[in-house]
């Protein structure tokens, strides 16, 4: 009897979790407001935390929680908010953008029936226990996976010089123009 | 994932003990700040209600509960509303993979000779007292000619509640009594005084917490006000700039412990630092010189993390009015002094999990009993209670800061060297020094 019990539990929680995070997946997609899509965005990102925690690996959801929904979210807020983007709708003034956002989607929809069709319907899932503690995954990555980590790391930093490099160029402009009025 | 009906009512008991305890803080941090401000500020305070004025926060919350709820006429209905909840749902629950006492073993048989009942007759007996002493105070009150209905009458509600909390306690004793003895099933089992235990606890905590701040931004924009709004903005600069060194000053306790998972770190420091072979120093964290650095970003940046003065510039009253819940009033903006109040518990918690060493008592090896764990539990909420404290001393003693002077410590300051001092902390694990 408990076992069964528990089964159900985990059937409720994964359905009303996976309509939330279907929900707000289209509400990010679908809002004219840019504040409340950035918000249902954290909503579905929570709402993936608790499909990673029904897979028993608690450590991929408390990460997906602690760096998407609580840092990039978070900056893309401030972002929204600091711009104070209320409401507009702008004209799509390159065609060629609106093309290739279609392109893409369709073909990471075609990818993801492909894959999903290839290991859930028709294959066979892999057995066997997933390593999902701190250890493991530690040792995973400074082992059989330091050369994508450390690639995935001097892709940050490139990343850091570059915002670096724009936003102090604007810098030396304006360097050139007293902005503050001396005593 | 098997699981009977005792797991679950004792997941029950510990959720219930844990959200009465984490509800009650907010009422009795209210108090302890407008007492604690008053002695620092050389003034009374409030003393007009209760004993020391201890029943004020009673009548606070009955006036938040009257008071007209205002939603702004250019505010998002949706989101203004929400946002309270979203304060306050991580800090209820952030608490729940913190271990807040020593496992104890639960025997086979509670006997009526147990530690239990005698704990329960204790409690039952100074009710009793106190309803007899608060009696005879609030009867000699009210013969006085200067005396107020209102007290008189919450004097009596003190009396009778004392007395029916007794007369509970008792009746539940005497029942168990007469039904002999309570078998537990399958034999003695553990009790964990932790909610979730979960191999990734503090993980969990800085996820949730992280989440805290969606609670105050929302806040800001859906108030349709430009204070709120800034408010809103400065939180969440505020709060991703300290998490980091946060989570990095955590590291180094974590390093020791050689686990993410709490009770593992408050294990680790139940033993002793023997210096010279004569002084036994509790091994607490705090207690090891290369976790001093880590300490103090720790607690700096935890001030940081729950708005709090001198980092409090997400409501700076002499900048922004009152920040971003400016607009709100009544629950709602209760709501959110509650929030504050419990992410301050549940950073003090963490600071006391981490390096005050938990539930530890110095120099006493707390036996795996029920008596065991209530010292620990109660040596736990000392340190837990001593540490919000200091929250309201240093609240009410040091000003604010300048908010590029907060920005430049998170940044130039505490950062780097929070990153340096993962990596001596783990060249002294390396060396075995530690």
């Amino acid at each position: 009897m408990p076992h069964a019990l528990s089964y159900m539990l985990e059937y409720l929680i994964f359905f009303v979790f996976a309509t939330i995070a279907v929900v707000f997946a289209l509400m990010v997609v679908l809002h004219r407001n840019p504040v409340i899509g950035a918000l249902s965005l954290v909503v579905a990102f929570f709402a993936l935390a608790v499909m990673y925690v029904l897979l028993e690996a608690p450590f991929l959801a408390a990460l997906q929680v602690i760096v998407y929904a609580g840092a990039i979210m978070v900056l893309f807020l401030f972002v929204i908010m600091l711009l104070n983007l209320q409401h507009r709708t702008e004209e799509a003034t390159r065609p060629v953008q609106q093309f290739l956002g279609f392109t893409t989607s369709a073909a990471f929809l075609i990818s993801l029936v492909y894959y999903i069709g290839k290991y859930a319907v028709f294959g066979k899932l892999p057995d066997g226990r997933f390593a999902s503690d701190a250890r493991t995954i530690g040792i995973r990555l400074f082992e059989a996976y330091v050369f994508p980590f450390e690639m995935v790391s001097i892709l940050l930093l490139a990343a850091i010089v570059g915002a670096l490099l724009l936003s102090s160029r604007g810098a030396a402009t304006r360097a050139e123009i007293p902005t503050e009025v001396s005593e | 994932m098997a699981f009977d009906a005792t797991d679950v009512v004792l997941s029950l008991i510990k959720i219930v003990i844990v959200l009465v305890m984490m509800l009650q803080v907010t009422p009795i941090m209210v108090w302890v700040e407008r007492r604690g401000s008053a002695l620092i500020q050389d003034r009374p305070g409030p003393n007009r209600i209760g004993p020391f004025g201890l029943l004020q926060s009673l009548i606070d919350a009955l006036k938040f509960i009257l008071k007209e709820d205002i939603i702004p006429t250019g505010a998002h209905k949706w989101l203004y509303t929400l946002a309270p909840v979203f304060g306050l749902v991580p800090a209820l629950t952030t608490i729940a993979v913190v271990p807040w006492g020593r496992p104890f073993r639960i025997p086979q048989r509670i006997s009526d000779g147990g530690a239990l009942t005698s704990v329960g007759w204790t409690i039952a007996g100074l009710c009793i007292l106190g309803a007899f002493l608060a009696g005879g105070a609030t009867a000699r009150y009210s013969r006085k000619p200067a005396h107020s209905k209102f007290n008189t009458v919450i004097g009596w509600l003190v009396v009778a509640a004392l007395a029916g909390i007794a007369f509970l306690i008792g009746a539940a004793l005497l029942a168990l009594h007469a039904a002999g003895t309570v078998r537990v099933p399958a034999g003695g089992r553990w009790f964990e005084p932790i909610v979730a235990d979960v191999n990734v606890g503090i993980l969990v905590i800085f996820a949730l917490a992280s989440l805290g701040v969606y609670g105050i931004v929302s806040a800001g924009w859906a108030s349709n006000n430009k204070y709120s709004l800034f408010g809103g903005i400065r939180a969440s600069a505020q709060m991703i700039s300290y998490e980091l060194s946060l989570t990095l000053a955590a590291v180094s306790a974590l390093l020791v412990a050689g686990s993410l998972r709490l009770s593992d770190v408050v294990w680790r420091q139940t033993g002793y630092f023997v210096l010279f072979d004569t002084i036994r120093i509790p091994a607490w964290n705090v207690f090891s010189p290369a976790m001093w650095l880590s300490f103090i970003i720790f607690s700096v940046s935890a001030f940081a993390e729950t708005n709090r003065l001198p980092f409090d510039f997400a409501e700076a009253e002499a900048e922004l009015v009152a920040g971003y819940h400016t607009e709100y009033s009544s629950m709602k903006f209760a709501l959110f002094f509650m929030s504050e109040y419990m992410a301050m518990a549940t950073m003090s918690a963490l600071i006391t999990t981490l390096f005050l060493g938990g539930w530890d008592i110095p120099w006493y090896n707390e036996p795996a009993t029920f008596g065991g764990f209530l010292l620990s539990a109660l040596a736990f909420t000392a340190k837990v209670a001593f540490l919000l404290f200091i929250f309201v001393w240093v609240r009410w003693t040091i000003p604010r800061l300048k908010y590029d002077i907060l920005m430049r410590i998170g940044w130039k300051f505490f950062l780097p060297l929070a990153l340096v001092n993962v990596v001596v902390v783990a060249f002294f694990i390396a060396k075995h020094w530690i």
